[in-house]
């Protein structure tokens, strides 16, 4: 069975800092990672891959240092890895992504059996680019999936989705988006890493390799853009009070009595 | 058919497999009609199924001005390719302007592989739209960078503009059973979808939830430091008859269940008084507790975002006073 997995590098912090003045991610110091719920398809893959051979082959589109999460799915035991980079890449919307991944995708000989991502990642949060990666390769999709059974030339997979827990029948190809409880996953040993880092090979194919003209990749190759970023509007009274805690904590019982949710002490 | 007066219009994708889904269909209708009236045009909900007409009167009594009804016995289960294949079919023909449908799973499915078959542009979970009135175009507003801004989204050259949007973000119209549309059932052309096929569906236990039941509750952050410390939360919520709450990297910590995630990926919660301990305030969670009545916040660092959307902003070591707020209370019961 061959795989191929789908993973973004994210930052690795939960707060993402933001220059407030010229709008703009502050890259400096931040660490990187491969998005939570990819990490999870990998594992998924690897898992696949265990019990019915094949290969796993991992691909992420872009900047440079991108190759870095490519060596932590070496390490986790991927066996190739493709970074998908060009300068002409950078802008993309969901709509250029996923089509940079298909174009990628449909170059692999054999083409892949089955594709794996997260569901979401947790920078832009938007979960499109599996399902429309799905759609340009002319495949079917299933989303959000919590476990998955391979039978014969199919997936029976489960997921839940608006309150119902749905079991589904796939055939493949197929492209799979899982979700948190999919499958465990390992943290991964010192020592692959370093052989990862020092020894693993990452593939790099840009508009060239891809046979993709500039115009279809990129902002220009985007349908949606980002005309101004805000920040949120709030309405509140805004009273910050700095104090010893117990100064805090009469002033919380104080507001909880005020809006009648704590009985007045009497005296 | 009178063609004409279908096109260009402001759809709405009908959702109606469980309660939730057909409110957040309800708040895009009134919304729809909202952005339909700036540009002129009518609001029509898109409604797709096997005997699903009931559902037409009631998308008629809450806004809508036309329903376009798809019924087939292989429509009969959500399904992302023959769904795609059919309203892409419509849209092609009737050029909607704009197109929008609720953030709920299926809605996050569907909408992305409609978006690529129609090669339009699609925004994710919106908090808000509006028409730009230089423009005309739609502004999508939607959280960026992990939340901590808002991005203003415009899909200017091409149609129709799509959009998801986060459930409980606008209000639905009142019924009104005198309300007037019309119901119409554009051909269709549907192939049984022998790729993927729903084996089971079975509906999960629907339990009153008590966290969007609540008059008061406490929200924990990862500010917090450690699960011992989230666990301080359950006495003070017992204390105050109130419901605990948890942020996402409270959850991914394994601190909370993700039944408690309020924010963007999880629940919208409106009590009396929310307590947020430890929180920072990336947008991803305030989206959950903005229309909280009142909003008390505690954190260490006085520059913390959380402390522009509090009323009250305590800035201190939750270690110090999350103690002294239980023993305080306790004295008092």
């Amino acid at each position: 069975m061959n795989i191929v997995v789908c993973i973004k590098q994210v930052p690795d912090e939960p707060i993402i800092r933001i220059d407030s003045e010229r709008m703009t991610l502050i890259r400096e110091g931040t660490e990187s990672t491969i998005n939570p719920l990819d990490r999870v398809a990998l594992e998924a893959g690897l898992h696949l891959r265990k019990h019915n051979g094949g290969q796993v082959t991992v691909l992420s589109m872009g900047p440079p240092r991108g190759e870095e999460s490519l060596r932590e799915a070496l390490a986790a035991g991927a066996d190739r890895a493709i970074l998908l980079t060009d300068p002409a890449f950078a802008g993309s919307d969901t709509l250029a992504t996923s089509h940079v991944l298909a174009r990628a995708i449909s170059r692999l000989r054999p083409f892949p059996d089955l594709l794996l991502c997260g569901m979401k990642t947790i920078d832009s949060d938007t979960g499109h680019v599996g399902p429309q990666i799905a759609e340009e390769l002319g495949i079917p999709q299933v989303c959000g999936v919590n476990k998955i059974n391979l039978e014969e030339d199919s997936l029976v997979v489960e997921r839940l989705s608006d309150g119902f827990l749905d079991t589904v029948k796939v055939t493949l190809p197929a492209l799979i988006s899982v979700s948190r409880e999919c499958c465990p996953v390992r943290s991964l040993p010192l020592g692959a890493l370093e052989i990862a880092f020092s020894q693993g090979d990452v593939t790099r194919w840009g508009c060239q390799e891809l046979g993709v003209s500039e115009e279809e990749v990129g902002l220009k190759g985007s349908a949606t853009r980002v005309r101004r970023l805000l920040t949120p509007a709030f309405t509140r009274k805004g009273e910050i009070v700095s104090g010893s805690p117990r100064l805090l904590v009469d002033r919380l019982i104080g507001t909880l009595e005020a809006v009648g949710l704590l009985d007045e002490e009497d005296g | 058919m009178d063609k004409g007066s279908l096109l260009h219009g402001v759809w709405v994708f009908g959702d109606y497999r469980n309660y939730f889904q057909n409110r957040v269909t309800l708040q895009l209708i009134a919304k729809g009609r909202g952005l339909a009236e700036t540009l002129r045009t009518r609001v029509t909900v898109l409604l797709l199924g096997e005997a699903v007409h009931q559902y037409a009167m009631e998308y008629i009594a809450h806004g809508a001005d036309v329903v376009m009804v798809a019924e087939h016995p292989d429509l009969k289960c959500y399904q992302v390719e023959s769904y795609t294949n059919v309203v892409a079919r419509w849209a092609e023909a009737f050029k909607p302007n704009i197109l929008l449908g609720g953030a709920t799973s299926f809605g996050r499915e569907f909408f992305p592989r409609l978006a690529k078959r129609l090669r339009t542009g699609l925004s994710a979970d919106c908090v808000n739209l509006a028409v730009d009135p230089d423009t005309g175009l739609l502004l999508q507003t939607t959280p960026a960078f992990g939340g901590n801004l808002l991005a203003e989204v415009v899909t200017s050259q091409h149609r129709p503009q799509m959009a998801t949007i986060h459930p409980c973000v606008f209000k639905e119209l009142p019924h009104n059973a005198g309300a007037v549309g019309r119901v119409v059932y554009p051909e269709i052309e549907v192939k049984a979808n022998t790729r993927v096929r729903v084996l089971r569906s079975r509906r999960q236990q629907v339990q009153r939830d008590n966290l969007q039941d609540a008059e008061i509750v406490i929200v924990g952050g990862r500010g917090l430091g450690s699960k011992n410390q989230f666990k301080l939360l359950f006495e003070l919520a017992e204390l105050l008859e109130g419901e605990v709450g948890a942020t996402r990297p409270v959850v991914l910590a394994g601190w909370a269940d993700e039944e408690r995630l309020l924010g963007q990926t999880g629940k919208t919660v409106k009590p009396k008084v929310l307590i947020s301990i430890g929180t920072s305030g990336a947008l991803q969670y305030t989206t959950g507790i903005k229309e909280a009545e009142t909003i008390i916040a505690i954190n260490r660092d006085p520059q913390a975002p959380i402390f522009k959307m509090a009323d009250l902003g305590l800035v201190g070591e939750s270690s110090a006073v999350l103690p002294l707020l239980l023993e305080t209370l306790r004295n008092r019961i």
